[in-house]
């Protein structure tokens, strides 16, 4: 592993230029240089595939991806992150700019600061990887924003760290699509925060794909202010070995979160999502349905937590798992959690597995459809209601074809 | 918020079976090392395979550690502080019940389980356990003539070494898990079952359980085996007298199901659960596992929880043969500063198994209620089905009530579901009855029952009437 | 036989009656006098106070009364909680009947019954003997018993529910009824086994509050008065052909009667 290797010997900064961001990560990795594997959100996840994970050389250099749709459109603005463009735009109605350097500690050394290495691994290992230049903070105000496209990529047998920091100010509106590119045997790490002021709303949609032998961890701190509307889609497929974090904090309450993932994982890949949702105030808003779909020898591993403290009374908290398990050989584990001290609050989750409804089949093959007709008709209804839900142009990237066309 | 006052007057019901039986005891000393284990097995004068896999249990006990992954907090447990060995002094050997200590009968008379013939339940017998020994079992005779065999499982020891042989600890090993180990090395008595072939008990079968020493550790260890087409339903009841210190209890239940046969196991454990402020009570920590090993055998569990300070607990089912059921329908109830951690495991092995989870949680007062179970469906289930429905209700604002369920599967052609709710008793629905002229405490009481009638309805009759008095018992003065 | 004099001691007076909730003022003064064997309808727009003053009479907690008074047969009962005055026979007959799963409709209605026998000091009925009297009642609003064996009201229509609550006023025999919106949410075939299953339970020595928007209710069971409600006040009392000059004008003709002051 030889990223733990270079952590262990401190190799990492001599180079850098060694933020306090990176000090402070580095202290609290070398005492524990690997996540607990006894701990509940890493108890699943598969050693040597964690292992590969670490074992590419760290690059800080930008390469230009291979992507659709090269020109930005008039209606999105596209950032690669280390790309090293500059973006500062004010227009009547909105604006966006970049974070100053010491902004972007304060956003996020106080989420550093405030759990156990464990649960906060992912993020103190992408910051301490995470070189100035691949670092991206801005600032978002205002209506009427163009769609805002940003792309993390990464480059084969290399290690890549990007991090992404938005200030959503309040009241503004706007939609934000985040690919995650991998390519052939490669890691990316990469860590999002995304600042709610009040009163705003965020449609953000996150499509995660990768190559052969592509890995990820993908970590994402949301915390909302009241009054602000949170909707996520998430689209996790062909990788080795992805992880998806989610930990969404209502500050005060009073906010609503909406939250529709997938995850499909073929071969021998193993794909998580962790989603950890806590309301700080009263009156929250949970709507979350994660669904997942496994073929051959894969791994997919759903867990979830909804926390409720005595403050939060009158919160509505749904959290919905379903899974397909498409093969003898494929494995599925799901884990949905309730934590509730408040009593007067309506909380339910659910989960199911199962295979594509065998009634449903049978009724479209004695209409004449092929079996694979069946399920491929069954399964472009389960991936719509998540693809629908991405606020990502259709034109640019078409993922149900993409879907479809992957097998 | 409902009602303020009249709950701040309601006084708690004082817990019933709180009294102390004034009986001489022989206790040996307290602590455990290989001797105390030799000193047990030899007053229970037991053949020497018994004694070894007490021994084997203890060595594996030394060198495993006490979980601390359940959502509990207690102050460490002074292992070398209990008592491992308490029994009322009576004449060696009883043949009948008039040999019996007529303060024991009285003791269990006062719990509701009279055991003398004239007086005892004429539908179902009894094996009433008191302290480490087991005092009497009723309708033996009776049970016999059907082949049935009902005693005290050191009985079985001596007079059914084969089958105790042949079964003991082969579904919760020694190795199993700390409190387990515990149990295999220093068990005292417990119950033993085996109905033949063939055979559908004639009547219900209960054990009574009674904690009367306020430092000595109850460890009894039942054994269950039904033979091919044969049934049982099978009862278990706990109380404890009040004391401040707090006394442990590790039972080891298992229960064994051969082709067609079904056993039925419910449980309404009322040990004492310390008082408002937490001093006291019963640390519960029981493992209960069936294993249905059978083709088409079935294996139900029922449980009311309502007594213990913290009770940690997971009857579970091995769904080895094609077509085997399990099920598990539990209430938990909690009050005061009552921590509870219960659950299933539905371990689904063989094709066509199918299980049944329901599980009703109650929180009240500053106590702490957590489901956690686990379905897994193994790779060679093919058409296994498991439905699983975990409720909770939460009273006040000071309770907490957690939910861990973990579903696995490794098989296309299977379904799993599992549905999970939090409620409370609407200011609304409180309103409807009280309107209706029915009383706030009966109103409340009404409701919790509702919420339980699920589970409710798959109690012995004898059992679900008990269980509902319990219930309003235990929540009196919580409401508010 | 007690003299006719005696028997009209009004049965419920409600005496300036301010009322309040979540530091909102209703009710701003209600003036109400029921004697035996008298149907009252209350009449009035949305908001105007109707079910406020429904649920003040049956005891909601979430509402307090802050001036004047409510007497049944001459006793304040502000001092009893909800189940005391359904026991000493007031009956609130709710617009939206409340849904309690898993608590048997009929174990409901025994417990009820019996608590309401035993204020009366009557002999408390077991399972047999009460079976007996429901399935007597049930005659009253044409219910089939399959309904006793369900949970309170869950999964009921918009009709059984309001036939469940007519079914439980002919067992509990309040001494005044008040039925708020009970016509609400009907066809025209359930509204008349609602309003046959009321004429059947009404007698000389109760008293009738019919809560409605609407004539046709009032087309089948006439009342004696209809006072009209806005603001939290009665502004005009009248017979029966009050109710039909409201249906033939619309409320806005009332408006004139509200006090500007």
């Amino acid at each position: 592993m030889q990223i733990i290797e270079e952590i262990s010997k401190n190799r990492i900064n001599k180079s850098a230029s060694g933020s306090m961001l990176q000090k402070i990560c580095l202290d609290k990795l070398q005492i524990n240089p690997l996540p607990n594997h006894k701990s509940e959100i890493w108890r699943m996840a598969n050693k040597s595939k964690l292992a590969r994970f670490l074992d590419y050389k760290l690059n800080h250099d930008f390469y230009k991806p291979n992507i659709p749709y090269e020109n930005e459109s008039q209606n999105v603005i596209r950032l690669i992150i280390g790309d090293n463009k500059k973006i500062n735009i004010k227009e009547q109605e909105w604006e966006i700019k970049e974070l100053d350097d010491q902004k972007i500690l304060n956003l996020i050394q106080h989420k550093l600061l405030e759990s156990d290495t464990t649960q906060n691994w992912s993020a103190l290992l992408n910051h301490l990887l995470t070189n100035e230049k691949n670092i991206c903070g801005l600032n978002i105000s205002g209506r009427n924003l163009p769609h805002l496209e940003i792309i993390t990529n990464s480059k084969n047998n290399l290690f890549n760290s990007r991090t992404l920091i938005l200030n959503i100010e309040k009241n503004t509106e706007v939609e934000i699509s985040q690919i995650n590119l991998g390519d052939d045997n490669c890691s990316l790490s990469n860590s999002s925060y995304l600042y709610l002021g009040e009163d705003s709303q965020v449609n953000h949609g996150i499509v995660s794909y990768g190559k052969y032998k592509s890995h990820l961890i993908n970590s994402l701190n949301v915390f909302q202010n009241k009054n602000s509307v949170y909707n996520l889609g998430s689209l996790q497929f062909k990788f080795d070995f992805a992880r998806l974090e989610i930990n969404i904090n209502q500050i005060e309450g009073n906010a609503k979160t909406n939250i529709k993932g997938m995850q499909i994982t073929q071969d021998n890949e193993q794909i998580s999502t962790y989603a950890k949702i806590a309301f700080n105030g009263p009156n929250g808003f949970l709507d979350q349905l994660n669904k997942s779909l496994a073929r051959d020898r894969s791994h997919s591993v759903f867990e979830g937590l909804i926390v409720v403290p005595r403050i939060a009374q009158k919160t509505d908290a749904s959290q919905l798992s379903r899974n397909l398990l498409l093969s003898n050989y494929a494995k599925i584990d799901t884990k949905p959690q309730l934590e509730i001290i408040a009593d007067d609050v309506k909380c339910m989750h659910g989960a199911t597995i199962s295979q594509l409804n065998e009634n449903e089949l049978f009724y479209m093959r004695s209409r004449g459809l092929t079996l694979e007709q069946a399920s491929k008709l069954q399964l472009r209804s389960y991936y719509q209601e998540i693809i629908s839900f991405l606020p990502i142009s259709k034109e640019r990237w078409d993922l149900l074809a993409l879907l479809l066309n992957n097998k | 918020m409902v009602n303020d006052n009249l709950v701040d007057n309601i006084v708690s019901e004082p817990y019933k079976y709180g009294f102390v039986t004034e009986i001489e005891s022989e206790k040996i000393s307290k602590g455990i090392n290989e001797d105390i284990i030799r000193l047990i097995s030899s007053k229970k004068n037991e053949p020497e395979y018994l004694l070894n896999f007490r021994l084997n249990a203890f060595k594996k006990w030394q060198t495993m550690e006490e979980p601390d992954w359940a959502d509990l907090g207690y102050e460490a447990i002074d292992y070398q502080d209990i008592i491992y060995y308490s029994a009322p002094k009576q004449q060696e050997k009883i043949t009948s019940l008039d040999e019996v200590d007529p303060k024991l009968l009285e003791t269990f008379d006062k719990l509701g389980i009279p055991l003398t013939e004239q007086k005892r339940l004429t539908n179902v017998a009894v094996d009433a356990v008191f302290d480490s020994v087991s005092i009497a079992t009723t309708f033996k005779e009776q049970l016999a003539e059907h082949g049935v065999i009902f005693c005290s499982i050191s009985e079985a020891i001596k007079d059914h070494s084969d089958l105790i042989e042949k079964y003991l600890g082969s579904v919760i090993p020694a190795s199993d898990n700390y409190f387990a180990a515990l149990n295999s090395a220093v068990f005292s008595d417990g119950s033993f079952v085996y109905i033949p072939k063939n055979v559908t008990c004639p009547m219900d079968l209960s054990s009574y359980f009674r904690i009367n020493s306020g430092d000595s550790g109850q460890f009894e260890r039942t054994l269950i085996i039904a033979e091919e087409a044969s049934s049982v339903s099978y009862l278990e009841g706990c109380t404890a007298p009040m004391f401040d210190t707090n006394t442990l209890h590790a039972a080891v239940v298992e229960l064994i199901a051969l082709d067609d046969a079904s056993i039925k196991y419910s449980t309404v454990q009322n040990w004492y659960a310390g008082n408002e402020q937490g001093v006291g009570g019963i640390f519960n920590f029981v493992t209960k596992r069936g294993k249905c090993i059978g083709k088409r055998s079935k294996i139900s569990w029922s449980q009311v929880e309502t007594g213990s300070a913290i009770t940690w607990k997971y009857p579970s089912c091995i769904l080895l043969g094609e077509e085997s059921v399990g099920e598990f329908y539990s209430v938990a109830l909690t009050n005061n500063l009552q921590q509870a951690d219960t659950g299933t495991k539905m371990i689904h092995i063989g094709p066509k198994t199918k299980s049944t989870i329901v599980s009703k949680g109650i929180s009240a007062g500053k106590s702490s209620n957590s489901y956690r179970g686990l379905v897994k469906i193994g790779s060679k289930a093919k058409g296994a089905r498991n439905y699983s429905q975990c409720d909770s209700m939460l009273i006040g604002d000071k309770a907490a009530a957690n939910t861990f369920p973990y579903i696995q599967s490794q098989q296309s052609n299977s379904e799993v579901e599992h549905e999970a709710s939090t409620c409370r008793i609407s200011e609304d629905q409180l309103f409807y009855l009280q309107s209706r002229g029915i009383e706030f405490e009966e109103a409340v009481s009404m409701m919790v029952s509702g919420f339980c009638r699920d589970v409710f309805n798959q109690l012995p009759m004898e059992f679900a009437a008990e269980a509902d008095k319990l219930l309003s018992l235990k929540l009196e003065g919580s409401v508010g | 036989m007690k003299s006719k004099k005696e028997t009209k001691k009004p049965l419920l007076e409600i005496h300036d009656l301010f009322a309040s909730t979540e530091n909102l003022t209703i009710l701003k003064g209600v003036n109400i006098t029921i004697n035996p064997g008298e149907i009252h309808a209350i009449m009035g727009r949305n908001g105007c106070g109707k079910s406020t003053l429904s649920k003040i009479i049956a005891g909601h907690p979430s509402y307090e009364i802050t001036g004047g008074n409510i007497k049944l047969s001459g006793t304040d009962i502000e001092p009893l909680e909800p189940e005391e005055r359904a026991q000493s026979g007031i009956f609130l007959g709710f617009q939206y009947p409340i849904e309690i799963p898993g608590v048997s409709n009929l174990e409901f209605l025994r417990v009820a019954t019996n608590a309401r026998r035993k204020f009366l000091k009557k002999e408390e009925l077991d399972t047999f003997e009460f079976e007996d009297l429901v399935k007597e009642k049930l005659e009253i609003v044409k219910m089939e018993p399959t309904f006793l064996n369900r949970s309170i009201n869950q999964g009921f229509s918009g009709g059984e529910k309001k036939r469940n609550e007519i079914l439980q006023m002919a067992l509990l025999e309040p001494e005044i009824a008040i039925l708020d919106e009970t016509d609400s949410g009907l066809d025209i075939d359930a509204l008349r086994i609602v309003a046959s299953g009321i004429k059947k339970i009404a007698n000389e020595n109760s008293g009738i509050i019919l809560i409605t928007h609407y004539q046709r209710l009032l087309d089948e069971i006439k009342p004696d008065f209809v006072h009209v409600m806005a603001n939290g006040k009665i502004i005009k009392t009248g017979n029966s052909e009050l109710a039909l000059e409201l249906e033939k004008n619309g409320y806005e003709w009332t408006d004139k009667f509200i006090d500007k002051t």
